[in-house]
């Protein structure tokens, strides 16, 4: 009795990006989110995970970013879906978003892989925003709907080839540049990729507050 | 007919027991300690940790046997992952979120109860809110969850409570914050806040009949109201509220609350409590870790830093108030040197008292699919030195109340023969002797004549 609690949402579609990774694009019913909040899908109450809202609040659709990876019970039974059907989705929250009275402020966004989902809506959401991003994959061909930011604020850093707009880790381009303390540094992604980058920009003195992190794993 | 009842877990769990034990008054039921002289059982569950949940099998496994030689009904409600969930009703008869608790009557009858007395009580509950018949679209634009959309009925239940002194009153329930460790927010769903208006009713109503301490639950209770969007006093305006309460009936009691976040720590908290007598003088304030790296793996949203700067406004405004904590020890992860640093913070803080746990993923949460690399004798070991440096600090603040005079609320007999058992407004343990039961539930002054590690010794002034 009464323990079905979350809504069932009717998929559109599914857009493969590379063999992996896809967006799921579902119905919205007017769900309020705020760039950077992640919400709960599953196909049952038993396998709901997090995952970071990809579309822009203006969009009458939800959609998110998922890789499918070898051993995730959740990733690979939501490659199966198809237009039309459902799944559950839980409304969204949490605190990895940009304050609405500093839009107007400079951010260095930096992702590793399908991290890059939250800066995606961020970005889409708030088309004035001042903005660098980073994203840190093995190869360009992993680099997800690359053509979607303006020129020159996207830069890939591919550590297994060097197609990227630069070719090292994101740490590395870290290092290797100056970061200035005016800026709003969010982190999301990999934990690893996170706490090295953070150790960098503590090193490079840059201020602790204007740094900010979502875990993906 | 008579029910025996298991509560497990938390303080949370403990006042939803009072609403259970309401229901089932109500409908007749005697409630018994003794569970072989009970028909109806039932257990109210917590998934924080997995010995929890063992125990909630161990159980339904015994009474299941029990019922090959007498006719029993089983029940289990309180915090349960799907997981769980879907196990349990195939073990028990009956498995309810305790958010429906007002359906429980109605879930008897259907199962064929025919209950001692008058079966179901019309006037327990109070009109469904309004709010409760909006359409389910503004519904979640209010921040209630379908999870939570009883939440209201439930907590319309005038509890019947397991103390004449005690009292605990949910303001809030479920939680947005999603710290990686915790189930919390896939059993009791989102954040959901209690109506004030009901909360202050039902606590003047205990002021009124000379309860004496008062503990406000919820999972993160200092973000209280947030979910209402501005339509709902806010933590520190409700603590305010019941200041002015304790002023306006110049009754005695004291005011506590669990467990707040220290993102939603603010200014206004601290200097409220500092404002009103009856806002008691201790701070329950989760650390979990006091190294910022595994902060960040636990997705806290607040650096050491922060936490440090928190205690040292508290310890600025209310000297004299006491501070407990959370922590976890061998988190995912944890190095020796990340450990360190929680130790190093435990000898700068000097909590009066630490709850600690060594980490055990929790299914469900997602540090579940973390690797748990922290080997359970590095856990013990950890464990142990926190341990220490704990009853180190305890001892000496104890050691520094040694003949001061202080107001104490005796809780009840000691197990010390010839002593009563009681807390100050701290929350400091405390025995004294004394054979006067006539004492429990009431204030006391002592003076303190011993200090040990987590406790205290007085004399009756």
């Amino acid at each position: 009795m009464g323990f079905n609690t979350n809504k069932v949402y009717k998929v559109h579609f599914l857009r493969q990006i590379n063999e992996s990774v896809f967006v799921i694009r579902f119905d919205r019913h007017g769900m309020n989110f705020i760039p950077g909040q992640h919400i709960l899908i599953g196909l049952d109450e038993k396998s709901m995970r997090e995952y970071s809202v990809y579309s822009a609040v203006q969009d009458d659709f939800l959609e998110v970013l998922v890789k499918a990876v070898p051993d995730g019970s959740v990733s690979k039974r939501l490659k199966m879906l198809d237009k039309g059907d459902m799944i559950l989705v839980e409304s969204a929250v949490g605190f990895f978003r940009i304050r609405h009275n500093e839009l107007d402020k400079k951010y260095l966004f930096i992702a590793s892989g399908t991290g890059i989902s939250p800066f995606h809506s961020m970005v889409k959401s708030y088309p004035e925003l001042n903005y660098l991003l980073l994203h840190g994959i093995p190869h360009i061909g992993e680099s997800y709907d690359a053509n979607e930011y303006e020129p020159g604020r996207l830069i890939r850093c591919t550590s297994k080839s060097d197609k990227g707009e630069f070719n090292g880790r994101v740490t590395q381009w870290l290092e290797e540049n100056n970061v200035d303390d005016d800026l709003q540094v969010f982190l999301c992604g990999n934990s690893n990729m996170i706490l090295d980058a953070r150790d960098i920009l503590l090193k490079k003195n840059f201020p602790a507050e204007n740094i900010n992190t979502e875990v993906y794993f | 007919m008579k029910y025996y009842l298991l509560t497990l877990g938390c303080q949370m769990n403990l006042s939803d027991r009072d609403r259970v034990s309401k229901v089932l008054n109500d409908m007749g039921f005697q409630q018994t300690e003794h569970e072989s002289e009970a028909q109806l059982m039932g257990i109210l569950s917590c998934s924080v940790r997995q010995k929890a949940i063992d125990k909630v099998y161990s159980r339904i496994s015994k009474w299941n046997k029990w019922k090959n030689k007498k006719n029993l009904i089983t029940f289990v409600s309180g915090c349960i992952l799907a997981d769980d969930r879907e196990k349990f009703l195939r073990l028990f008869d009956l498995v309810f979120p305790v958010s429906e608790l007002n359906q429980f009557p109605d879930m008897l009858k259907q199962y064929g109860v025919v209950s001692p007395m008058v079966y179901y009580n019309e006037d327990l509950l109070q009109p469904i809110r309004s709010s409760e018949t909006l359409p389910s679209e503004l519904l979640e634009w209010k921040g209630m969850k379908e999870m939570n959309l009883h939440i209201n009925e439930f907590w319309n239940i005038k509890p019947d409570y397991g103390s004449s002194f005690e009292a605990f009153v949910p303001i809030q329930n479920g939680c947005d914050k999603f710290c990686t460790f915790c189930a919390v927010p896939y059993t009791r769903g989102r954040e959901v806040s209690r109506a004030s208006t009901e909360i202050l009713e039902e606590i003047e109503n205990l002021i009124l009949r000379d309860f004496k301490s008062i503990t406000l639950l919820g999972q993160n209770v200092n973000s209280y109201g947030l979910d209402k969007k501005g339509e709902e006093l806010t933590f520190p305006e409700l603590l305010e509220q019941i200041g002015k309460i304790g002023e306006r009936t110049g009754k005695d009691f004291w005011v506590y609350f669990t467990s707040p976040h220290p993102r939603d720590m603010t200014a206004d908290v601290i200097d409220v409590i500092s404002r009103y007598k009856c806002l008691a003088k201790q701070i329950h304030l989760p650390l979990q870790s006091g190294d910022d790296k595994v902060l960040i793996r636990m997705n806290r949203k607040h650096s050491v830093e922060k936490y440090k700067s928190i205690i040292n406004k508290i310890k600025d405004k209310i000297p004299e108030s006491t501070i407990f904590t959370d922590i976890i020890v061998g988190f995912t992860g944890e190095t020796d040197a990340e450990f360190e640093n929680t130790r190093k913070i435990m000898e700068e803080i000097k909590f009066n008292m630490a709850y600690i746990a060594m980490y055990s993923p929790r299914p469900g949460a997602a540090s579940s699919r973390w690797a748990d690399d922290v080997s359970l004798e590095e856990k013990k070991k950890r464990l142990h030195i926190l341990s220490e440096v704990l009853r180190k600090n305890s001892l000496l603040y104890n050691k520094s109340l040694l003949k001061k005079k202080m107001k104490i609320l005796v809780k009840g007999v000691d197990r010390k023969d010839g002593f009563l058992s009681a807390y100050n407004e701290g929350r400091i343990v405390c025995r004294f002797a004394s054979d006067d039961q006539s004492l429990i539930g009431k204030f006391v002054e002592i003076e303190v004549i011993a200090a040990s590690e987590l406790s205290i010794e007085g004399k009756l002034c």
